[in-house]
């Protein structure tokens, strides 16, 4: 077993991902390891963002690429991969997310950092204020804070979010404002 | 085996006057035979699937039953792939696969409304097709779950982004809740998978009353 | 509570307007929502260089286990005996009420020239003092003499070993030639004479109740 994270992968396949899930499914494990190299960071800031911590994210992350492999017979569009996997992810997030809520496990060491800063440092006042609404998208329900994250950390339309997350864009916007006044509200001594 | 292939093979568009005339020899009376002919050539004429009127006037034969009951029976299952089509249309979908058309029938024959599937179709965007989804629920219904209360938990679990083999599993788990004593309607609210906790959407014309809670809400007992 | 923002400042947030395009009077406002979004952390998040070999190591193993192997039927039919996903003890209660149905599911061998599209589907029915047991519907054209089941023991259990196609069907137990019965512990449906068929979908991975 060669270690290091490019064990065994060929960076230069240049199979699509429909093409090597069906390799995957006719016996071909070794190439799943193609897949994960491809995808493993584009939805890491979301899982960060969802799930508050970094560790928790690689964690989710890691899970959710062998629930892919696990349920790959499942992925009925295997051009659209990367989709599918989100969307496993995304379960996974709010999964834990709801564990987190029932065993009161919500992280609430921020709050100390939402005293007003008393000096007028620019650059403190800044990153007082990232820390404070970092802490306040983590109080927002799960599908506002993915929203939010969606749509202003990772900066996608309405319409994308709503074919990643199979919302409408008209219950995806409500979410949204709604999320925005709590937000305003959490954050009342930083603007 | 053949004859059975040919069932598997899904709806038979556009099916020959002979086919169904073949079909139905010696197994339902001439008037039968002649009356779901016409059914079905009417319906294919239209783009139905017309496979379930063979297999029901297939059964009436089978199960002796009077013939102007059968063909009456046949009519309504013409009449609700007609409904059923209708209702994925107002959905959005506008060319509904033969097997989603075939599903909404099983639902209204199930016992679920034309709104009910419209709604239904609507939520199953990709990648939740409205074949399963419309089974799924018909099924439910037929196990004795409210309606609306397997509608609820299906579309909140796609708006969650389950997978589809959950949602076809969902039957089954209700069954297995039916057998440890509860009953169906009890079974499909322990399935409850906390999508209502924190932060749900209220579903089904209440977005914007309840708005969202930042606590859980209690589950009911 | 803090007043909540004007619409307009949400669709500002939203990316809709611009901040010019705000009425004066909401213009202080406009720009504090403007404050808070630009406190959006959009740091780039990296994983551990190690993740993929974590995944690989433990994806080969789930590879491996006698379990997994189900979802290679997709390339290689083989034969594989799959139960319902009923546990054991509640089986036992089902089967002690009036008549239950059990479905075992296996695929066949499949031989050169056999439809892919095929598995083997097991009905058992619990009907003691039954003489004779038939199953009929929609994968046998109802033909009530098609498929007769057999005693299995002596606890008036009957069964048999049907192939179908996947795909959805109707099904009704005929016993003694004239008593037409569902299946009381499936889903039943109308059949539009007065009587009740019940449903099982057959899939490349089993049968379902559906």
């Amino acid at each position: 077993m060669i270690p290091g994270r490019k064990a065994g992968v060929d960076s230069k396949d240049a199979a699509t991902d429909g093409q090597i899930v069906r390799a995957v499914l006719a016996g071909d494990v070794e190439r799943y390891a193609v897949l994960v190299e491809r995808h493993r960071d584009r939805y890491a800031r979301y899982a960060a963002r969802m799930l508050g911590s970094h560790d928790a994210a690689e964690d989710a992350v890691q899970d959710a690429l062998v629930r892919a492999f696990d349920r790959l017979a499942d992925c009925r569009e295997p051009e659209k991969f990367a989709g599918w996997l989100f969307l496993i992810l995304r379960n996974r997030c709010f999964a834990e997310r709801r564990r987190d809520q029932r065993e009161s496990r919500l992280s609430d060491g921020a709050a100390d950092a939402i005293a007003a800063p008393e000096r007028s440092d620019r650059a403190v006042e800044q990153r007082e204020r990232i820390n404070a609404l970092a802490w306040a998208v983590e109080q927002l329900t799960p599908e506002q804070r993915e929203a939010f994250v969606l749509k202003h950390v990772e900066e996608l339309p309405y319409e994308e979010i709503a074919l990643m997350t199979g919302a409408t864009v008209g219950s995806l916007k409500m979410r949204m404002h709604r999320a925005y006044d709590r937000l305003r509200d959490l954050m009342k001594e930083h603007v | 085996m053949v004859r059975v292939l040919v069932l598997a093979a899904g709806s038979a568009r556009g099916l020959e006057a002979q086919d169904v005339a073949t079909r139905l020899e010696g197994r339902v009376p001439t008037s039968v035979a002649h009356a779901v002919q016409a059914i079905a050539q009417d319906a294919a004429a239209r783009g139905l699937p017309v496979e379930l009127l063979i297999q029901k006037a297939l059964e009436g034969g089978a199960k002796g039953v009077p013939a102007d009951r059968v063909i009456a029976a046949v009519r309504v299952v013409a009449t609700q792939l007609d409904e059923a089509r209708g209702a994925l249309r107002e959905a959005g979908i506008q060319a509904p696969s033969p097997q989603a058309v075939e599903g909404g029938a099983y639902a209204l024959n199930a016992g679920l409304n034309a709104h009910q599937i419209r709604d239904l179709g609507r939520v199953s965007q990709p990648p939740y097709d409205p074949a399963l989804t419309l089974r799924v629920a018909a099924t439910l219904t037929a196990l004795g779950v409210p309606a609306q209360r397997g509608l609820h938990l299906m579309t909140r679990m796609m708006h969650a982004g389950r997978p589809a083999n959950e949602l076809r599993d969902l039957p089954i788990e209700v069954q297995v809740g039916m057998a440890r004593g509860a009953t169906a309607a009890e079974a499909a609210e322990a399935l409850d998978i906390g999508e209502d906790a924190q932060g749900q959407q209220g579903h089904q014309g209440h977005e914007g009353q309840q708005g969202e809670q930042d606590q859980p809400r209690p589950r009911k007992p | 509570m803090t007043k909540t923002y004007h619409q307009l400042v949400k669709n500002l947030l939203d990316g809709e307007l611009a901040l010019a395009d705000l009425p004066p009077e909401l213009r202080a406002e406009g720009e504090e929502a403007l404050r808070l979004a630009g406190a959006v952390d959009r740091t780039p998040v990296a994983l551990s260089p190690a993740l993929d070999a974590r995944v690989m190591a433990t994806v080969r193993r789930h590879a491996e286990a006698p379990a997994r192997r189900a979802w290679r039927w997709l390339a290689a039919p083989r034969q594989i005996e799959l139960r319902l996903r009923v546990r054991p003890a509640v089986l036992a209660g089902a089967l002690a009420a009036a008549a239950a149905l059990v479905l075992l599911v296996s695929r066949p061998q499949a031989p050169i020239g056999a439809p892919p599209d095929v598995m083997f589907v097991r009905f058992v029915l619990h009907a003691p003092g039954a003489k004779r047991v038939t199953v009929a519907g929609t994968f046998n054209q109802w033909d009530q003499n098609a498929a007769p089941l057999v005693p299995a023991g002596t606890g008036g259990v009957w069964t048999t070993t049907l192939a179908l196609p996947v795909g959805q069907h109707q099904y009704a137990f005929i016993v003694d030639g004239r008593r037409w019965i569902a299946d009381p512990a499936a889903p039943a449906v109308n059949d539009g004479f007065g009587r009740r068929n019940s449903v099982v979908a057959v899939t490349t991975q089993g049968a379902r109740t559906l």
